[in-house]
């Protein structure tokens, strides 16, 4: 077995062992254990939705209120719930370090993809419900949004990255966060299509790779009805250097690392 | 065969630094025990926990030419929230090992019956030291880092430990942090005794003795 390949099949036994560690000390061996992880995104989008069905009606710009909330929603819970579990995971985590082969990225990953899968798990779990009820259109390209939720994906495991990093550098990364996911909420996308913005705010949040991302996904799910305007590679030109940035951060942090 | 060049260790304290270890350059071969002593806060444990790789050197290098243990301890290589047998899986696990294999020997070895399905928190010092060494023994290394822990076991518990590691597995290499004198001298052929961050490799484990004995 080439080097390489030898690490490779490390890393996927160690990311594997961590994912079951994770969810049992999660969520327990009792009554619906890792489903709980989709309660929280569907809880949002469900509630969410109905205050705006009756506040803008069954039918805004065209489509449904309900499944446009949705389809913002459960990213925008992505990407909060997996910022939140990344800020302070490695000191969380410090003691699994004892184990040379278990690197921080791992630990990184491991509560990224369970966030992932969860809310993955979530959004087929709502959609089919409101489908069922017609409340959700059956998606008109499934290719385009399976790329914009992956781009989605990588930006919010890019973000986790630099974050988990940071907050182990300086306090002060924990008490800011909250306040800079709000932030980040006008320009991900999840209350409007671009098409709807004046033309110099639409230019603004074009700079944003999860706006182009959440337009790829509503243009997969509601079609040419919601006029989307993304850019197919502009995310990866933006995704890419802030996962390199995060790596980077992830192995300074590692070397000074104190674990207990 | 491990070796160290120019290993150093700092850690930031307050505005300055506290410079734990520095310069250190020894190697440890394959079969040899060694012990390191040292008073409270001398880098016994810092040492141990670079050697195994728990952390990384402020500057200098580690080179590891076999395989080497995680740091027995207390605390680490072990998750309290999990019961006893969740953390041999996860072993299991990790190390690419049978998880049947290593539940019999731990089973066998800490003798903790059903306290092995209740969380690790809960175990007492001496049961986390009896399944900290199982699970370390359930996996084959050419080298164990031991750190003071062999001390808190009761009579039963150190002669399983001396059958297991120091007649079944004499032919390995073992690094034993101590600040007992007795232990070390038992169990090791050289020591290194730390002191003020410098550390003296004695391969006349008496001379070692007396110089620690004198600090």
């Amino acid at each position: 077995m080439t080097p390489l390949r030898r690490g490779l099949d490390i890393q996927v036994r160690v990311v594997k062992a961590l994912m079951v560690r994770e969810l049992i000390t999660r969520f327990g061996r009792e009554n619906i254990g890792f489903l709980w992880v989709m309660v929280e995104p569907l809880l949002f989008a469900v509630l969410v939705g109905i205050l705006w069905r009756f506040e803008k009606g069954a039918m805004d710009h065209g489509i449904s209120v309900i499944a446009f909330v949705a389809t913002g929603y459960i990213p925008l819970v992505l990407f909060r719930t997996s910022i939140s579990r990344s800020v302070g995971a490695l000191t969380a985590n410090a003691s699994l370090l004892y184990h040379r082969q278990v690197k921080i990225l791992d630990l990184v990953l491991v509560r990224f993809i369970i966030e992932f899968i969860g809310h993955s798990m979530a959004y087929i779990f709502i959609a089919s419900l409101l489908i069922a009820v017609s409340e959700f259109p059956v998606p008109t390209d499934m290719s385009v949004f399976m790329l914009g939720w992956l781009y989605w994906g990588l930006f919010t495991l890019s973000v986790c990255l630099i974050c988990a990093a940071l907050s182990e550098m300086s306090d002060i990364v924990e008490k800011v966060f909250p306040v800079t996911v709000y932030m980040m909420v006008p320009f991900s996308g999840t209350f409007f299509m671009a098409s709807w913005l004046t033309r110099s705010f639409a230019r603004v949040v074009s700079y944003s790779p999860p706006v182009h991302a959440m337009e790829m996904m509503r243009s997969g799910i509601f079609g040419p009805a919601v006029a989307p305007q993304y850019d197919l590679f502009f995310p990866l030109t933006v995704i890419l250097p802030l996962m390199l940035l995060g790596l980077a951060l992830c192995r300074r942090v590692r070397r000074t690392m104190v674990v207990e | 065969m491990i070796s160290c060049e120019n290993l150093c260790k700092s850690y930031p304290m307050g505005h300055g630094i506290k410079h734990v270890l520095r310069n250190l350059d020894f190697t440890i071969q394959r079969g040899e025990h060694v012990g390191f002593l040292g008073r409270n806060g001398a880098g016994k444990t810092t040492l141990i926990k670079l050697l195994g790789g728990v952390e990384m050197p402020t500057s200098g290098k580690i080179t590891r030419n076999m395989s080497v243990s995680w740091p027995l301890g207390f605390g680490g290589g072990f998750q309290g929230s999990l019961t006893g047998y969740d953390n041999a899986r996860f072993i299991a696990r990790i190390y690419g090992q049978d998880y049947s294999d290593i539940k019999d020997f731990v089973e066998d070895f800490t003798e903790l019956g059903r306290q092995l399905k209740m969380p690790v928190k809960t175990y007492s010092a001496g049961m986390k030291a009896r399944l900290a060494f199982a699970l370390s023994l359930a996996i084959e290394f050419d080298c164990y880092l031991i750190d003071e822990v062999i001390l808190v076991g009761d009579h039963n518990f150190h002669q399983k430990c001396r059958h297991e590691l120091f007649e079944k597995r004499a032919d390995r290499a073992l690094i034993l942090a101590s600040h007992s004198a007795d232990l070390i001298r038992e169990f090791c052929d050289r020591a290194m005794v730390l002191e003020k961050g410098h550390g003296t490799m004695y391969s006349d484990l008496e001379e070692g003795l007396r110089v620690y004995v004198g600090l």
